[in-house]
């Protein structure tokens, strides 16, 4: 059924949040379809994109993923390292946190996702100490290594996040997520607020050190010139559904479907000569009323 | 030259200091720059080069212990003609008006321009109500009228709701709302779409230009995307380490950079690098 070196496979993933109706609907069950009767393979090795407007879904589907929520219904079929292949959507709390080390997360928010109170080493050690996997000497050995192999000088590890810019900040979490060698990596706008020299510097880090761990990875991102250069295949999300699922370069030269269309049309392009739509928003509207 | 021909905002030899135990730190130095009645200046440059200090500067907003140690900053009004802002006394009127009217700033993040306890509406009408001789009844319709001009639908009812209740688009017109509602002759727009989605983005700056060209204001516009820059500036100023290093109009310096810095980040922009898969 599934092909041979896909490391997570995912079928008819919904969920819907339950929100607490007004007035006299108070006991009626409204929901909010986050993530609705999403199917995609992720391969070994590959970047996979995730684009789409503003609450359209992708931070709920990829925290589904992670099992970070609990998916409504739907399977995800992860393959582990051994071979050996498990349905996340089904297991319970206690049967994840030996799967956790296997999948990790890096978030936009630099400032925000450190603990401001906790040292460089504690940070990027923390998740080796959760899982009772090394302490000690052992402990301050990996975490000097894999400062290394995010480009820090191990050095400062005794510093805390404050003393770190944007660019080094994000090399921190990255070095967090990596220490306990995942297969799968799922990156939420893990580069949109970085400067675009920063941009460049972390989005090598992350291709070189793919190749080198045989990483796969999800990557979230509004910005449309970075997912086309970054990603292997780029699905398009849409109102919880993913509407549109191909190699990069045919989302971008040859966009199938209208709403695609539209959203890179929306891109302002660098060369002054190629011109945005300006009235994107607008057309969506309309192409909301055609087909509603 | 009459002074119509002369460009409404001139920047010269801006310096701006940070006080601190190292000693005197310069994050603005010896800038100069200056943009024309209806024109669009976009500031680039990395993270700290002095995008934003410059902009704060420009309303004597420099967050302490930073300071304007020198240059000149001329602002050739309509209404109370030329005004040295970087001399203007902290009590003046004239700085009252320069930040008040004169000149707007929309900020990067729109949650933190807006409070969270009051209805959009009754912010934008008190932005009227201070600097302008109008009754509340005429303050309420002028933001009505604003909020729609900005591409509210149903401006009326929004005009009670709480920004939580809006969305990210929806906030960022808010504050556009409000910091045109004065008539400002110059806009400075910090980053006014990074945290937006790119229809939202597209709205939003496409509504900045309709609005330029209808109230004939002047926008200084800080980015680090070249895409917006490239689709909605006159001309380019190049930020390093609190310096100009380059100048020019948008085509000339997207398309044949001069100087080593610009060339650099411009080659880190991802359509230009090679791919590496
Ligand atoms: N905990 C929650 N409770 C209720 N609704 C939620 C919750 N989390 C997300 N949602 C809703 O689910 C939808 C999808 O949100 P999600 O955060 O996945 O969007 P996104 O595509 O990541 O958007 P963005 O690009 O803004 O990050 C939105 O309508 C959102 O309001
Ligand atoms: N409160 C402060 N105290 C001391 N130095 C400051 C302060 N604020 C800014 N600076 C200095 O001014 C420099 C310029 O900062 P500024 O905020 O203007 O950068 P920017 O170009 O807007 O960067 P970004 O793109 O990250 O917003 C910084 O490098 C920093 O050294
Ligand atoms: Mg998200
Ligand atoms: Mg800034």
């Amino acid at each position: 059924m599934k092909p041979a070196g896909s490391v997570l496979s995912v079928r008819g993933l919904t969920k819907h949040f339950p929100i607490a109706g007004r007035g006299i609907r108070r006991r009626t069950a409204e929901v909010v379809r986050a993530v609705e009767d999403v199917s995609f393979e992720l391969a070994a090795g590959e970047t996979f994109g995730l684009v789409g407007e503003s609450g359209c879904g992708k931070t709920t589907l990829a925290r589904c993923l992670l099992r970070a929520l609990t998916p409504t219904s739907g399977a995800i079929i992860f393959r582990l390292p051994d071979g050996r292949t498990v349905d996340l959507a089904r297991l319970a709390d206690r049967e994840l946190k030996p799967l956790r080390p296997h999948a990790q997360m890096v978030f936009q928010d630099p400032f925000s996702s450190l603990n401001p109170r906790m040292t460089v080493r504690d940070i990027v050690g923390e998740p080796l100490v959760i899982h009772r996997l090394a302490r000690g000497a052992e402990l301050d050995d990996r975490v000097r290594d894999q400062l290394g192999r995010v480009g820090l000088d191990p050095a400062l590890r005794g510093r805390y996040p404050h003393a770190f810019s944007g660019g080094q900040r994000q090399r921190i979490a990255i070095a967090r997520a990596l220490i306990m060698r995942p297969s799968l990596l799922v990156c939420d706008e893990a580069t949109s607020a970085l400067d675009v020299s920063v941009q460049a510097q972390v989005l090598d880090l992350l291709k070189e050190l793919q190749r080198e761990l045989h990483l796969t990875y999800l990557f979230v991102a509004h910005n449309l010139d970075v997912v086309r250069n970054f990603c292997d295949r780029v699905a398009v999300m849409r109102q919880g559904r993913i509407i549109e699922l191909a190699p990069a370069a045919q989302i971008f030269d040859a966009p199938q479907h209208a709403y695609t269309r539209l959203l890179l049309s929306a891109m302002p392009s660098p060369d002054p000569d190629v011109l945005m739509n300006f009235n994107a928003g607008d057309d969506l509207a309309k192409l909301d009323s055609a087909t509603a | 030259m009459n002074s119509a021909s002369l460009p409404l905002l001139e920047v010269t030899n801006l310096r701006v200091s940070f006080d601190s135990h190292a000693g005197l730190v310069g994050a603005v130095q010896n800038v100069s720059f200056s943009i024309p009645r209806g024109r669009t200046l976009a500031l680039v440059g990395e993270s700290g080069s002095g995008k934003s200090v410059t902009a704060s500067a420009l309303l004597r907003i420099v967050p302490p212990p930073g300071r304007i140690v020198g240059g000149r900053i001329v602002l050739r009004t309509r209404r109370d003609g030329d005004i040295d802002i970087a001399q203007l006394d902290e009590k003046s009127g004239l700085l009252y008006r320069v930040r008040g009217g004169l000149v707007s700033m929309i900020f990067q993040d729109p949650m933190s321009a807006l409070s969270p306890v009051h209805t959009v509406g009754s912010q934008v009408a008190e932005a009227i109500l201070v600097h302008q001789d109008v009754s509340p009844a005429a303050a309420r319709r002028l933001t009505t009228e604003m909020l729609a001009k900005v591409g509210i639908a149903n401006a009326a009812a929004r005009y009670n709701q709480f920004p939580h209740e809006l969305s990210g688009g929806l906030r960022q017109r808010v504050i556009i709302a409000m910091a045109l509602v004065c008539q400002p002759e110059l806009l400075i727009a910090d980053e006014p779409t990074t945290a937006l989605d790119v229809t939202t983005q597209a709205q939003i700056l496409g509504l900045i230009k309709n609005l330029q060209r209808e109230l004939g204001c002047a926008v200084l516009l800080i980015t680090h995307d070249f895409g917006v820059v490239a689709q909605m500036a006159d001309e380019v100023a190049v930020m390093h380490r609190g310096e100009i290093v380059e100048r020019g109009s948008v085509r000339a310096v997207l398309k044949t950079p001069q100087h080593a810095h610009t060339r650099a980040l411009l080659d880190a922009l991802p359509s230009r690098r090679v791919r590496v898969a």
